[in-house]
C-alpha cells in the first residue's frame, strides 16, 4: 500500500517542479521583444516649431492607424486612417482640405522619389528626365512651404519610395479601389511608430567657427592691416530637418568657403606672395533665422576690428548653372560697392560667366534679413552676397530644405563660383585690377580642385544640418573646424544660443513599422471554425472508441445527464 | 486581438490533444501518468536526437538540398523510433490494456512534441502584430503530427507487444511502420528539395496521416479480431 502512495507523491513532486520551469519559461519568453513587422522603414518626422509662441509643423508624433492610400472616397472619415501619398499623386485638393484646412487625418505618410534621399548622391545625372526632376523638386518646394508655414493636428512623416513600401501600398490600393478601406475589422496594414512626445529643445545652440589668414606685416601690428572677410552660413532649414541637407544652400558655399581657404593658404604660406590684406573666414549658423549667428558673431568683435574689415563677401547658393547675381545694401553707385562688383564682372567675363548687380535698402525697422551682408551693412561694414538667386529669399525660404540635394547641384558651376571669387579676391589683394593675369589657371599648383570640392559637396550633402538638432561638439562641426584649422590660423568657435523667436522640438527621425494586420471578425470566424472541429472530433472519438454497438446512447447520454441534474 | 489570435492558434494546436485524452476511454483509466512518462521519453529522445545531429551533421551555409546529409538526418530520425520502443515495452506502466496504452504513449509523444517545437514560436510569433497564416498551418501540422504517432505508437505495439498476429498482415504492418517512420523525413524534402510552400506541405502532411491512421486503424481492428475471437 505504501508504494503506490510513495510514487503518487513523487509525481506530485515531480509535476510541481516542472510547474515552476514552465512557468519560468513563460516569462523569459513573455520579455521577448517582438519586433517581427512585415516591414521597418526609417522615416523623418515633419519639423515641429513654434516662433514667438505661435505653433507651426505637426504637433504630434507618434502614430498607430490603418494604412489608406489616395484613392478613399471623397468624404470619408479619415481622421483613423494613415494616408500614405507618393510626392507624385498629390493634387491641389488634398493639399488643400488636409493640409490647409486642417481637416482631421490619422496621420501622412509622404512618399519622395529617390532622387531627394541624401545618400542618392552617387547617382548624379541619375535615371528620371530632367523635366519630370525639375517637376519633381517644384511641387516639393511648394508642398514644403506650406507644410512648414501651416500648423498640422496629425502625425507628417517622410519616407523613401522603395520596393517594400511599394508593395504595401500597391496592396492598399487595391483594397481601396475594391471599396474596402482597412479598419479593424476588415485588416490590412497598420502602421506604428513609438515615440513619445515631442519635447520642447532647451536653449538650442549656435555655433560660428572663425579663422584667419595674417597678410604680410610691412611694419607695425597685422592688426592695421585692413581685412577682407569670405563668410558662408552652413545650417540649413527644412520640412523634415533629417533630410534637410541644403547641398546647394547652403552647402555650395561652405565648400566655395574651403576651396577659397584652401587656394589662399597656399599662397599666404610664402611671404612673397603673402598679401597686405588679412582674410578672415567665417562659417556662420543660424542662416535661417534672419542670420542670427552672423549678427551674433559681428556683435562680438571689437570696434577696431570692426573697422579694419574692407568689406565682406557672403557666399550664398553657388551651385546653379544659371549665372551669379551679387546682392548688396549700398547703392551701386558706392566706390566699395563699384570696385567689388566690377572686380567680380572682369573675371566672369574671361570666365565666360554672367553676373548681375542687385540693389535692395535695408529696412531697419523690419527684422527680416534676407541676405547675410546685410548683418553686415546693419552694422556699417561694406558687404556683398554672391549668390546664384536672384530675389531675396522670404523667412525659411531657401534654406536648404527637403528638394536641394547634390542631384540637383552641379559641380562645374561650384568651381566656376569658386575660381570667380577667389581671382577677383586676389586680383584685388595684389593689386592687380583691371588686368589680364590668371592666378588660379587650370593646371597650376595653384587651381582650383574639382575633387576637393566633390568630396566636400558629398559631405555636405549627406549631412543634415539644422542648428537646433546639432549639438557643441557634433563630428560635423568639429571636422568643419578641422579643415578650416588645416589651411587657416587661430581657429576658433563660438557658442551662442538662438534667439528666443524659436522654439524647436525633437523626434526627427524615427522607424515606421508596418504590420499586415487580421481583422477581429477573422479571428472569431477562425474561432466557431476551430470549435466546430474539436466537437466534431469530440464526437467521433466518442462514437469510435466507446463501444461501437450503442453509439446513439452514447451519443444521447449527456444531454440525458444534464436533464436529470437539473 | 493578438492575444486572441495566439489563443485561437493554441486552440488549434494543442486542442485535440486534450480533446482525444478526454473523448476516448484514456481518461475515464486515468493514463495521464503514462502520457507524462512518454512525454520524459520524448525529451531524452529529442536531446539524444540533438546531439547526434550536432555530432553528425556539417553546417550547411546555404539553404541547399543535400541528399547524404538528409539521409543522414533520416537515419539519425529513426531514433525516435527507439524513444517509442523504449516507451511501449520498457516503461512499467500500470495494468491498462494493450489498446489503451498505445494510445497513451502517442498521445504523450505527440503532445510533447508540440510544446517543444510549437509552443514558443507560437508565444513569440503569434502574439504579434503582424498576420500571417504560418500559426495556423503550424497548428494543422500539430494535427497531422498526433495521428500520425498515434498511428506509429499502434503500429509499434502490434509488431512488439503484441504476439499472435496473423502472418499474413506481418509485412504489411513493417511496411507501414517503416513509411510512418520516415514521414518526418519525406515532408522535409518536400520542403527544402522540392520546395512546397507551407501550405501544400501542410496539405500533404494531414492526408498522408490521416491516410496512415486509418490503414493502422484497420491493421489494429484486424489483429484485434482473432484474439478476441
Amino acid at each position: 500500500m505504501a508504494n503506490p502512495r510513495n510514487a503518487a507523491e513523487g509525481r506530485r513532486q515531480m509535476f510541481e517542479s516542472f510547474y515552476s520551469v514552465i512557468a519560468l519559461v513563460f516569462i523569459l519568453v513573455a520579455c521577448v521583444e517582438l519586433c517581427d513587422a512585415s516591414t521597418v522603414v526609417d522615416v523623418y518626422r515633419l519639423i515641429q516649431y513654434d516662433i514667438s509662441g505661435v505653433p507651426f509643423g505637426s504637433r504630434v508624433a507618434s502614430l498607430n492607424h490603418h494604412a489608406g492610400s489616395s484613392l478613399f472616397a471623397p468624404g470619408s472619415d479619415l481622421s483613423r486612417t494613415v494616408v500614405i501619398l507618393p510626392l507624385r499623386e498629390l493634387n491641389e485638393t488634398f493639399i488643400r482640405e488636409y493640409i490647409e484646412q486642417g481637416k482631421p487625418l490619422g496621420g501622412l505618410l509622404l512618399l519622395l522619389p529617390r532622387i531627394f534621399h541624401p545618400e542618392n548622391s552617387e547617382t548624379v545625372g541619375g535615371y528620371v528626365d530632367s523635366s519630370e526632376k525639375v517637376n519633381m523638386k517644384k511641387l516639393l518646394v511648394d508642398l514644403e512651404q506650406k507644410l512648414i508655414h501651416s500648423s498640422i493636428h496629425y502625425p507628417v512623416y517622410f519616407a523613401f519610395e522603395d520596393e517594400d513600401l511599394d508593395t504595401v501600398l500597391a496592396d492598399i490600393k487595391k483594397n481601396d479601389a475594391a471599396g474596402q478601406p482597412a479598419t479593424a475589422t476588415t485588416g490590412g496594414y497598420k502602421l506604428i511608430v513609438t515615440s513619445p512626445t515631442p519635447k520642447k529643445l532647451v536653449s538650442p545652440t549656435i555655433t560660428n567657427i572663425q579663422g584667419w589668414l595674417p597678410g604680410l606685416k610691412a611694419d607695425g601690428d597685422s592688426n592695421q592691416l585692413p581685412t577682407i572677410a569670405i563668410v558662408a552660413s552652413y545650417d540649413t532649414f527644412g520640412a523634415a530637418p533629417g533630410l534637410s541637407v541644403g547641398s546647394d544652400s547652403n552647402g555650395s558655399g561652405v565648400v566655395g568657403l574651403l576651396e577659397i581657404a584652401r587656394l589662399f593658404s597656399n599662397l599666404y604660406s610664402n611671404p612673397h606672395t603673402r598679401g597686405k590684406y588679412n582674410l578672415l573666414f567665417g562659417l556662420t549658423s543660424g542662416g535661417p533665422y534672419n542670420y542670427n549667428g552672423t549678427q551674433k558673431w559681428l556683435r562680438s568683435f571689437d570696434q577696431r576690428l570692426r573697422e579694419s574689415i574692407d568689406y565682406a563677401i557672403c557666399l550664398n547658393s553657388l551651385g546653379s548653372e544659371n549665372g551669379l547675381w551679387v546682392h548688396v545694401s549700398k547703392p551701386p553707385e558706392n566706390a566699395y560697392v563699384k570696385q567689388i562688383f566690377e572686380g567680380l564682372s572682369d573675371v566672369a567675363e574671361e570666365l565666360g560667366l554672367k553676373v548681375g548687380l542687385k540693389h535692395k535698402k535695408i529696412n531697419v525697422s523690419n527684422s527680416r534679413v534676407a541676405w547675410e551682408h546685410e548683418q553686415f551693412s546693419r552694422l556699417r561694414v561694406t558687404a556683398a552676397t554672391v549668390s546664384g538667386l536672384s530675389v531675396a529669399p522670404n523667412l525659411l525660404e531657401n534654406t536648404g530644405g527637403l528638394s536641394d540635394t547634390r542631384e540637383f547641384v552641379s559641380e562645374a558651376a561650384v568651381v566656376q563660383s569658386v575660381k570667380l571669387v577667389a581671382e577677383s579676391l586676389a586680383r584685388h589683394i595684389y593689386g592687380q585690377q583691371g588686368k589680364k593675369i590668371d592666378i588660379f589657371a587650370d593646371n597650376t599648383s595653384l587651381a582650383v580642385n574639382p575633387s576637393y570640392i566633390r568630396s566636400w559637396l558629398h559631405l555636405l550633402s549627406t549631412t543634415p544640418r539644422v542648428a537646433p538638432f546639432l549639438s557643441k561638439d557634433n563630428p560635423f562641426i568639429m571636422a568643419l573646424k578641422k579643415e578650416l584649422a588645416d589651411h587657416v590660423v587661430e581657429v576658433n568657435l563660438q557658442h551662442d544660443v538662438i534667439d528666443g523667436m524659436f522654439t524647436f522640438y525633437d523626434s526627427t527621425v524615427n522607424t515606421l513599422q508596418i504590420y499586415q494586420v487580421a481583422s477581429v471578425t477573422f479571428d472569431l470566424l477562425l474561432l466557431l471554425v476551430l470549435g466546430s472541429y474539436l466537437i466534431t472530433l469530440f464526437s467521433f472519438l466518442v462514437i469510435t472508441t466507446r463501444g461501437v454497438d450503442d453509439l446513439i446512447s452514447l451519443f444521447r447520454r449527456p444531454p440525458s445527464r444534464k436533464a436529470k441534474a437539473a | 486581438m493578438t492575444m486572441f489570435h495566439f489563443f485561437n492558434c493554441a486552440i488549434l494546436t494543442f486542442g485535440p490533444h486534450a480533446v482525444y485524452y478526454s473523448a476516448t476511454p484514456l481518461s475515464e483509466y486515468d493514463t495521464l501518468g503514462t502520457s507524462v512518462k512518454t512525454a520524459v521519453v520524448y525529451l531524452g529522445t529529442a536531446l539524444v536526437k540533438l546531439v547526434c545531429l550536432a555530432t553528425f551533421l556539417k553546417v550547411s551555409e546555404s539553404d541547399n538540398f543535400d541528399p547524404s546529409q538528409e539521409l543522414l538526418k533520416a537515419l539519425i530520425g529513426f531514433i525516435d523510433v527507439a524513444g517509442l520502443y523504449f516507451a511501449l515495452t520498457q516503461l512499467t506502466h500500470r495494468n491498462i490494456s494493450q489498446n489503451h496504452k498505445f494510445q497513451a504513449v502517442g498521445l504523450g509523444w505527440a503532445f510533447a512534441d508540440s510544446v517543444l517545437h510549437r509552443l514558443a514560436p507560437l508565444w513569440v510569433g503569434a502574439r504579434g502584430l503582424e498576420f500571417t497564416w504560418e500559426y495556423i498551418l503550424q497548428g494543422l501540422e500539430a494535427n497531422a503530427n498526433l495521428m500520425l504517432s498515434l498511428s506509429l505508437a499502434a503500429l509499434g505495439s502490434l509488431m512488439w507487444l503484441r504476439k499472435n498476429k496473423p502472418k499474413t498482415l506481418i509485412p504489411i504492418i513493417y511496411a507501414c511502420a517503416v513509411i510512418v517512420a520516415t514521414m518526418p523525413s519525406i515532408t522535409s524534402y518536400l520542403r527544402w528539395g522540392l520546395k512546397w510552400h507551407l501550405p501544400e506541405v501542410v496539405g500533404f502532411q494531414l492526408l498522408t496521416s490521416l491516410t496512415m491512421a486509418l490503414v493502422s486503424w484497420q491493421l489494429f481492428a484486424a489483429c484485434q479480431k482473432p484474439s478476441s475471437a
